[in-house]
């Protein structure tokens, strides 16, 4: 039995966690929330200079050659710290999308692994049909307006689904051009805007089969990829949690004696171990499963780790008591980053009924 | 990350299911133990099977029985093992696992020498006179009594929820010394034959309409100081090294439903049900899955689990309850008078005894104590009868 990452991925999570830990704290993100950036520049500068962009892209590309389980376990990090940068649109969404369109979209995957560029992408999620698409692209032009796109306004590129002849295809758009919306979001830190295109040339990375193909892949490595992401922001709500009950004293007493506390804050700790086993048979699916298994671990692997996230940030703002409902406090990045990233990728419904389809239970059966 | 056998692993898995297919066949048990003496003969007769083979003590060494193998290698046995439907279970592990590893550790050479090989072999079963009307999760509180007489002790309490008692040729005894100490520190163990006077068993009827627990009622009970395990006081020392060898769970109940069945019930029937719950309930059943193969990758590398092990029965007592109350629920009054629907029957025993393993081996009260505590760093309980005199306690 080897169900766990690697010496060497714990390395690779241990070096993340430092240098996260030293570049972005909560500070970085309560300045990006007000200098009008949208992200941390100076931050995202560094995280290029690692090579990150390249970490699951192979060397023959021009990236690190490491694989998705490296991927998930920067995506975590990246959780823990909410680091303030696009690195899910343009790396987990746009690499992976790029190097599935070699032909089309080597090009760009290039000057991506050179850190000169920045993705937006808009998905077909589990709850939408690809004819519900607002893009249509006819003759090398795009038309369509966008629903609130992560790093719309601040993406040099977008890649969008369309319609194409009645064909599904996925178009790039060089987003100089566009019209772009910027949109308030809930979750601050992540900026949203809304993509009005009037005819703007475009190219064609796949279509047809092959484009549906690769947004079941890519949405199914979301999933995968965002429940990290969501167990390493669940996990260090947890923590802080834990160590404001030992310090908060109420009656004379750490709030962290009282058995309501205790108890809730071991259900967290539940929560989040079921979540990190669920995220784990996703990771093993994203790299070595069947279609069938990696589809039915995406649902998993998401439900559970949304569950887990909800819990911790409610609880972890609760249990701080009228200081968590303060701007001040940092409870609120946790609070409002886990209704984000439980509804990014399509509501919970469609995740629910692909869990329990019977291709997944089968796949989760066998 | 994979789910396969290190080489020595698939080995040993290898030479397991070539042994257990040769052997095991006869012993296959049903699921129904009413039949106690059948069950009883059954399972002792696999046992010595098992020890002959050196697969009764897989840990131990090889000059005592043993394999001298790895807690890896006990979880390939148990695993494949438990394909073969073979009578297992407390009537045999609460001596292979509880009883004689404790006696290992504390007892004499004389008491090791006497208990070691009948246990192994499946002649002696045992019982865990532990629990009492007033001791469960606060096991220290035990109040049975043992009074020192000549090179006896006389013992008078009354024990609880003792599985196969009635069955059990000896068992582990926590009593209390000296009353006049604090409550942990007054306490002796003791090891009791069975078959002596002075022990009235008498079967509980649990909600399923069962008998698997019995209460035990010791008056005037003699026990040769000679059956003393570890010093006088030091009961309780004793009785931790027993409760630390419980054994992990390692295997999937079969009888016991699970969330598939579940939705397949509802499917066939063609009743409708809450698609969100049952995603939830099979996230945790799932979850609980890949935890055990995390917690079986630690004992893979020779590392032993953390304290977080403990939210695995945790986990599966609250998820059997919640889905066999749901499967009751869609199933209307056919949940209720099941008429020989066997799946219905499973469910309804999901329901009762999932309440009891939610009560079992640590409350659910109990074990997110541990957590909090053991996990998380969090303060323990105030115990307010930890240093006075147990006499002067509630």
């Amino acid at each position: 039995m080897n169900f766990d990452f690697s010496d060497d991925q714990r390395m690779l999570r241990d070096h993340a966690r430092r240098f996260l830990s030293e570049t972005s704290d909560f500070h970085v993100l309560r300045k990006v929330m007000t200098d009008g950036a949208g992200y941390g520049k100076a931050l995202w500068q560094q995280v290029l200079d690692q090579g990150w962009q390249g970490v699951a892209v192979s060397e023959e590309q021009g990236g690190l050659g490491l694989g998705m389980l490296e991927l998930c376990v920067l995506a975590e990090e990246l959780g823990r710290s909410m680091a303030p940068i696009p690195f899910f649109n343009t790396v987990c969404l746009g690499a992976e999308l790029l190097k599935r369109c070699p032909q089309t979209g080597g090009d760009l995957l290039q000057r991506l692994i050179a850190g000169e560029v920045i993705l937006a992408v808009s998905l077909v999620t589990p709850d939408h049909d690809w004819s519900a698409t607002p893009f249509s692209f006819a003759g090398g032009k795009i038309s369509g307006s966008s629903g609130p796109l992560a790093y719309g306004a601040q993406a040099d590129f977008a890649i969008l689904p369309v319609r194409h002849a009645e064909e599904p295809a996925l178009a790039l758009v060089n987003l100089q051009q566009a019209q772009r919306t910027p949109l308030e979001s809930f979750d601050a830190t992540v900026p949203f805007a809304r993509l009005k295109l009037e005819g703007q040339p475009a190219t064609l990375l796949c279509s047809g089969e092959q484009a549906r193909q690769v947004m079941a892949r890519i949405v199914d490595q979301a999933a995968v990829l965002t429940a990290f992401e969501q167990l390493g922001g669940a996990e260090r709500a947890l923590e802080i949690t834990r160590d404001y009950a030992l310090e908060r004293h109420t009656f004379g007493r750490a709030i962290g004696s009282y058995q309501a506390v205790k108890h809730k804050l071991a259900d967290m700790a539940v929560k989040v171990e079921l979540a990190r086993s669920n995220a784990y048979y996703g990771a093993w699916a994203l790299q070595g499963g069947s279609d069938e298994q990696l589809a039915a671990a995406a649902a998993l692997a998401r439900l559970s780790a949304s569950e887990a996230y909800a819990y911790a940030a409610q609880e972890c703002l609760h249990l701080h008591g009228g200081i968590g409902y303060t701007w001040e406090a940092d409870c609120h990045f946790f609070y409002k980053r886990a209704r984000l990233l439980a509804a990014s990728l399509g509501s919970s419904d469609a995740w629910v009924n692909r869990l329990l389809s019977d291709t997944a239970l089968q796949a989760l059966h066998s | 990350m994979d789910f396969n056998d290190s080489p020595e692993e698939a080995q040993f898995r290898a030479q397991v299911r070539q042994w257990l297919e040769l052997n095991a066949a006869e012993y296959r048990q049903p699921l129904d133990t009413s039949d106690v003496d059948g069950y009883t003969t059954k399972a002792r007769d696999w046992q010595r099977r098992k020890a002959e083979a050196g697969y009764a003590a897989i840990r131990w060494p090889k000059s005592e029985g043993g394999l001298e193998g790895t807690p890896m290698m006990e979880v390939i046995f148990a695993e494949e093992e438990a394909r073969y439907h073979v009578p297992v279970g407390p009537l045999v592990t609460i001596g292979t696992s509880m009883a004689v590893p404790t006696i290992r550790k504390h007892g004499s050479p004389e008491q090791v020498e006497q208990f070691t090989r009948p246990t192994l072999y499946g002649e002696t079963l045992w019982c865990q006179l532990f629990s009492e009307p007033s001791a469960g999760s606060d096991l220290a509180n035990v109040r049975t009594r043992a009074v020192r007489d000549g090179d006896d002790w006389v013992i008078n309490g009354q024990k609880v929820w003792t599985s196969w008692a009635h069955v059990a040729d000896w068992g582990i005894l926590l009593a209390r010394t000296d009353p006049s100490l604090p409550k942990h520190k007054g306490m002796t163990f003791f090891l009791v034959d069975m078959r002596s006077q002075g022990i009235e068993v008498r079967p509980i009827q649990q909600i399923s309409g069962e008998s698997e627990f019995n209460e035990v009622f010791l008056t005037d009970l003699r026990i040769p100081d000679s059956c003393r395990i570890g010093a006088v006081g030091e009961g309780w020392k004793v009785a931790i090294t027993t409760l630390m060898n419980e054994r992990m769970h390692t295997v999937v109940d079969q009888s016991l439903p699970n969330v598939q069945d579940m939705i397949r019930q509802a499917q066939d029937a063609g009743i409708g049900f809450d698609r969100h719950r049952a995603a939830q309930l099979l996230t945790r059943e799932l979850g609980l899955r890949f935890f055990r193969f995390r917690m079986l990758t630690t004992l893979s590398k020779g590392e032993t689990p953390s304290a977080i092990a403990a939210m695995s029965k945790l986990v599966l007592s609250n998820t059997l309850q919640d889905l066999s109350a749901m499967a009751l629920d869609h199933a209307g009054l056919h949940g209720i008078c099941a008429d020989g629907d066997e799946l219905m029957e499973k469910f309804q025993y999901g329901y009762d005894w999932g309440a009891a393993l939610r009560i079992a081996g640590g409350a659910d009260e109990i074990l997110r104590n541990q957590i909090a505590e053991r996990v998380l760093g969090l303060p323990g309980e105030i115990r307010v009868d930890k240093d006075i005199p147990f006499s002067e306690c509630r």
